[in-house]
């Protein structure tokens, strides 16, 4: 069995371990009450929910991520990015058929990523409350994403890196589930209550028509 | 584990639903609500960000619910609940948040922190470790619905005297206030003391309005409590009431707190729908200016004027432009704060904190950012629909010397309406409007 081979069998196995884990940890949740809300519509929750996971998401849209732009955008960077390299990790059998010109600018992409990843796990050591906030589990998980990624542009560059992509990946499969990786699959519901809560009281979206008439 | 430690982790087990989990589980510690909470823009110290307070309680789920937590509790921040730290914790809740969800609408997840310090609040309430005040003024409330002949008597007598200080104002020698008229199409529901139900009176007078005052108090500690037994208890005296009348709608009078209560939670407390409308006061006056039913002189209002919005009326009530349809009809000088609506600065006088002696200082200090925001706007007055903000602005005005005064929308309306027996100056309703809301 060449070294290779073993690091994709590692990292598939990884791959099965997370979406297993994930699975028991979405049952799980899903079994969980969503309480009902019998209160009058003032607004319309459907709306509040697109708007949450659209429009609200853009930096502009609080106040929080226009005072932290700079922040919120490296945060939304490096989040495409972890998508981008998830893709790319499907795609990494057919490697040799990217073109040339798109694969160097994927693995900009890629350095890039990593760069912002780096940068906050930097951050969680300069701010001083991030670095309050942090447990060893947030800088591992940052760490252990930057390194895929970092990982994902080493072997854009050279096919060589194929099997430290693969453990890198396995590693970061395997965690993902265990540690605060996990807030991925929590992303949605928190948004779709967000939305539901302000839209159903016309409070978001800001367009809404909010009349009661007496 | 003590007997106090094993009740609260039952609540939390009880508690644990999906947005309550999502809340627990989301948060990445990106610290960006940070500077949303007005403690910690008042006093930018850890204690005061929103994400710490919240991890409080996370590393409680943690060493209970998570995989790592429970093998290697230091790597992911877990912590079994003690007695010491479910007393930090409770005082916490109680003190260090005003559940005014500003966070909550500046998390880029979206995290319900209120939601987490709600459950705090319920697992301290049913140890104990709830603020005495909060507890015996919700008790108070339960006790004073079981037997309402006690002062039923004493309780009409007093609006007959208010009917007559009624008629002074509006000129109107047949005025009335009812009082449990069965049929009445609207039942009012006011605080304790006449400056909740004398203007709102004059103006159900000018529209000639179909309504009856409830005998209750719209004010709900239980909620404060996050008690639901007790919440649950002090609503149905008016849901009760208010079916027994067969009114079509509830107007609660300008009290943040109730009004999201009778509006948006209660109805989940009784298992059916309402048969009847809840309303808040502003909403109402709203829709008769909509209606061409109220007629207002905004020159009797010519001062520098600001609108103060409610946490629980606004960003989780959704009165956001009702109260500046009625800003704009009843005055000349409205001037918007920055920021405003759903991105408002609490005055820190919610849930419960401005019933709370103990906590003046801090209270003071969360109102900073509130008070600054004033001062910029150049406002003389703040206009404010809830009895426990006004109560913590006149405060605030005071303990910083900012000289602004404080009213309520009702007052700033019958000012408006040229009343022939009105009050000259706003000043003079600002003594009515800071009266405390519970005698």
């Amino acid at each position: 069995m060449t070294f290779l081979l073993f690091t994709q069998i590692l990292a598939i196995a990884a791959v099965v371990f997370s979406l297993s884990a994930f699975a028991f940890r979405l049952r799980k949740f899903t079994q969980l009450a969503v309480p009902r809300d019998r209160s009058p519509l003032k607004g319309d929750p459907q709306a509040g929910i697109n708007y949450a996971l659209t429009l609200g998401m853009l930096p502009w849209a609080k106040e929080s991520t226009r005072r932290h732009a700079v922040a919120y955008l490296r945060g939304v960077g490096f989040h495409l990015v972890v998508f981008l390299v998830l893709f790319l990790f499907l795609a990494s059998p057919w490697l040799g058929s990217i073109p040339g010109a798109f694969r160097t600018i994927l693995t900009i992409i890629c350095c890039i990523g990593s760069i912002l990843a780096l940068w906050g796990f930097l951050a969680r050591f300069i701010d001083h409350g991030l670095k309050v906030l942090s447990t060893p589990d947030d800088y591992f998980a940052v760490i252990l994403v930057s390194i895929f990624l970092a990982s994902a542009a080493a072997m854009l560059v050279d096919s060589a890196f194929l099997p430290f992509f693969y453990l890198a990946s396995a590693l970061t499969f395997i965690y993902m589930p265990l540690g605060k990786i996990r807030h991925c699959i929590y992303f949605a519901f928190s948004r779709i209550f967000f939305g539901r809560f302000f839209g159903r009281r016309a409070v978001l979206p800001h367009n809404q028509q909010n009349k009661v008439t007496a | 584990m003590s007997s106090k430690t094993e009740t609260a982790l039952e609540i939390l087990e009880k508690q644990l639903n999906q947005p309550l989990v999502a809340a627990l589980e989301v948060c990445a510690r990106c610290g960006i609500c940070t500077e949303a909470c007005h403690y910690y823009q008042a006093e930018p110290v850890e204690a005061h960000m929103p994400s710490l307070r919240a991890e409080q309680l996370r590393q409680v789920y943690r060493s209970r619910h998570d995989w790592l937590g429970r093998l290697f509790p230091a790597w992911v921040n877990a912590e079994a609940l003690t007695d010491e730290k479910l007393a930090a914790l409770s005082e916490m809740a109680f003190t260090r948040c005003s559940l005014c969800a500003r966070c909550t609408i500046n998390c880029p997840m979206g995290v319900d922190t209120p939601l987490l310090m709600s459950t705090l609040r319920a697992m301290a309430t049913a140890t104990g470790n709830a603020p005495e005040v909060l507890e015996m003024l919700a008790d108070a409330a339960i006790e004073k619905g079981r037997d309402t002949s006690i002062y039923l008597d004493f309780f009409r007598e007093s609006i007959k005297d208010m009917e007559k200080e009624l008629q002074e104002l509006t000129g109107n020698p047949l005025a009335t206030i009812p009082v449990q008229k069965k049929g009445a199409r609207k039942l009012y529901v006011a605080l304790a003391g006449a400056h909740t139900i004398l203007p709102a009176a004059a103006i159900f007078d000018a529209v000639h309005e179909d309504w009856t005052l409830s005998i209750y108090e719209a004010a709900n500690y239980g909620v404060f409590l996050n008690d639901v037994t007790r919440a649950k208890a002090i609503c149905k005296r008016i849901v009760d009431e208010a079916r027994e009348l067969g009114v079509q709608e509830i107007i609660v009078s300008e009290c943040g707190h109730a009004y999201y209560t009778l509006r948006w939670v209660a109805p989940n407390w009784f298992g059916d729908e309402f048969p009847f409308k809840v309303t808040s006061i502003v909403e109402a006056i709203a829709g008769y200016l909509d209606r061409g039913l109220l007629s207002l002189d905004p020159t009797a209002n010519p001062e520098a004027i600001t609108y103060h919005d409610s946490c629980n009326l606004g960003r989780k009530g959704g009165v956001l432009e009702e109260p500046r349809q009625i800003m704009k009809a009843a005055t000349t000088g409205f001037r918007e704060l920055t920021p405003t609506r759903e991105e408002a600065y609490c005055c820190g006088g919610g849930s419960g904190l401005v019933a709370n002696p103990d906590v003046f200082d801090l209270r003071m200090l969360a109102g900073k950012p509130k008070v600054e925001q004033v001062t910029r706007s150049g406002a003389s007055i703040v206009v404010a629909a809830c009895e426990n903000c006004r109560l913590q602005l006149g405060e605030l005005s005071q303990h910083f010397g900012a000289g602004f005064g404080v009213t309520a929308i009702a007052d700033l309306v019958v000012k408006a309406m040229r009343l022939p027996g009105a009050r000259d100056t706003v000043e003079a309703q600002m003594t009515s409007a800071t009266e405390p809301a519970v005698k």
